[in-house]
């Protein structure tokens, strides 16, 4: 169809950095399902061997990396591997994330410092190593998956609030900065997911009717957002952060 | 995914679908499969859409309205659900294009500021209106409103449509939380800088796309990519949204561009740590 003409990444190269959270799976079988090979990088004990499983599934080639991303050599190493296997990265998904809630004063030196350099130091190590590697080639996009707190305040989150709307300025920043090299950067605002069964969520049906669609969001919920940005179908949209849940944000 | 996009046995209403971008959203809606209405003051240019839809392969019709007149918003809706049965995906695109110099606020008078709110404003209220209880009781529906970088930012002597198009932002949070109960959801779109025919008229002269952070201005059917998105099953969960298609111009603003201050770090301030 005319339409998904500029949506198809048909012989791009994406790299989606995975977490315990369980959605890099879906990220990744919808980047393969519009044709781009995935490699994945996270921990070991993250969801990249499922993400890799399901990008094989849409008959599309995945490497994993193991990597924590949050030394420079270590995502260094991670750059050199995929462009070793696949000469390019077009698409860079920073979807690695840890969530933390406690109250401020009872927040160590360590947890705010893991906070920062998981959620922030890692997204601009990759930023910083992956785009040396696109200005070099000649563009890219590059996806930073946050979530509301990027915007709106929450008890017992400053130390990931922080760490989200660092992401949201580093997203604005660089939308600017490499706006005339072709690569565009852009940032996904997840709303309240879950990648979880109906059954899982029950006791916690509470939220749900502050959230004005009524109903939790899955990690699929945001595929054919992500699908748009990584493709030349949103060329002209750089610097953004949208927001995609259920109208959480648009509610006082 | 790309299934996803489809909009296949989808009806679609783009109101000033005649003419600049309006005009790309009908095609990109009915390239996507769907059955489109074109609705426009002007008979001439939604006739025209129409036919080039219709000769993609897709059903659709062109009905004159103006949508400050809500009792023709009610008999656009109401002709809609009689010849294409339903009404799915409502982008409300009309509107005045910016005055070229707007005016200082002490030689606006009353008549003025009604017309340009009348236009930009009431227009999409009238047919969001007319569409939300048929799309509550179908359980689906999505509401598109187009705004503008005025919306969000203020524009010197531009005081009835950057007040219009803020508050079209206001509407889209409002439809979001009021309708997403019922399955509807509004979300909206804010454009950039795109030449179109209606911003050349009113122009002198048109603004270079050094302005732009990306360094150009938009190409009018890349419009079309994120009505399909927003008009699509794609989006279900996006709700209330309001996102840039700007080259990037709203992520900074026009007059930092090419501003890039080197500023070397203080390191003693850190102790040497």
């Amino acid at each position: 169809m005319a339409a998904r003409s500029g949506w198809d990444l048909t012989g791009r190269i994406a790299l989606v950095t995975g977490d315990r959270r369980g959605w890099t799976p879906h990220f990744a079988a919808a980047l393969a399902e519009a044709g781009a090979d995935v490699a994945l990088a996270g921990h070991a004990g993250s969801d990249v061997h499922d993400a890799a499983r399901s990008v094989r599934a849409a008959g599309r080639e995945a490497l994993v990396i193991e990597s924590v991303l949050t030394g420079s050599e270590d995502v260094d190493r991670v750059v050199a591997e995929v462009t070793a296997r696949f000469d390019r990265i077009d698409i860079l998904v920073n979807n690695a994330r840890v969530d933390f809630g406690k109250p401020l004063v009872e927040t160590t030196d360590a947890e705010w410092d893991a906070v920062m350099r998981l959620n922030v130091r890692s997204t601009f190590l990759l930023c910083r190593a992956v785009g040396r590697h696109m200005l070099a080639q000649g563009g890219g996009r590059v996806i930073n998956i946050a979530s509301g707190l990027a915007e709106r305040g929450l008890v017992n989150s400053a130390a990931a609030c922080a760490a989200q709307g660092a992401v949201k300025q580093l997203t604005a920043a660089l939308g600017l900065e490499w706006a005339r090299d072709n690569v565009r950067v852009n940032g996904i605002g997840a709303g309240w997911l879950s990648a979880e069964t109906p059954a899982e969520e029950a006791g916690r049906e509470l939220l749900v009717r502050f959230i004005p669609s009524k109903r939790r969001g899955r990690p699929s919920d945001l595929c054919g957002l992500l699908v748009y940005l990584s493709s030349d179908a949103s060329d002209f949209v750089t610097g953004q952060m949208v927001y995609v849940d259920g109208g959480a944000m648009a509610h006082a | 995914m790309l299934d996803h996009l489809d909009l296949d046995d989808r009806v679609a209403i783009v109101t000033g679908g005649g003419t600049g971008l309006g005009r790309e959203m009908v095609l990109a809606l009915a390239g996507a499969g769907a059955a489109v209405v074109a609705a426009g003051r002007r008979e001439g240019p939604i006739t025209d859409v129409a036919r080039l839809a219709a000769a993609s392969g897709a059903r659709a019709l062109a009905i004159p309205t103006d949508v400050t007149d809500s009792h023709r918003v009610d008999r656009l809706m109401a002709r809609t659900i009689d010849e294409l049965g339903k009404v799915d995906v409502l982008v409300n695109n009309a509107g005045m294009v910016r005055d070229q110099g707007g005016a200082p606020i002490w030689d606006i008078d009353d008549q003025e500021w009604h017309r340009v709110l009348d236009a930009n404003l009431t227009g999409a209220f009238y047919c969001s209106r007319a569409v939300a209880k048929h799309m509550s009781g179908r359980g689906e529906g999505k509401i598109i409103n187009i705004s503008s970088g005025f919306g969000l930012r203020g524009g010197r002597d531009n005081y009835m449509y950057a007040c219009a198009k803020g508050a079209l932002v206001q509407l889209t949070r409002t439809l979001a939380t009021s309708l997403g109960r019922y399955g509807v959801t509004s979300n909206c779109l804010v454009p950039g800088l795109f030449p179109t025919e209606g911003v050349n008229a009113s122009r002198e002269t048109l603004p270079s796309g050094d302005l732009i952070p990306i360094g150009r201005t938009g190409r009018p059917q890349e419009i079309g990519p994120a009505i399909v998105l927003l008009a699509s099953s794609a989006s279900d969960y996006m709700n209330g949204a309001t996102f840039a298609i700007d080259g990037g111009a709203l992520a900074g603003g026009y007059a930092p561009t090419g501003h890039a201050p080197l500023v070397p770090l203080d390191m003693e301030h850190d102790g040497g740590a």
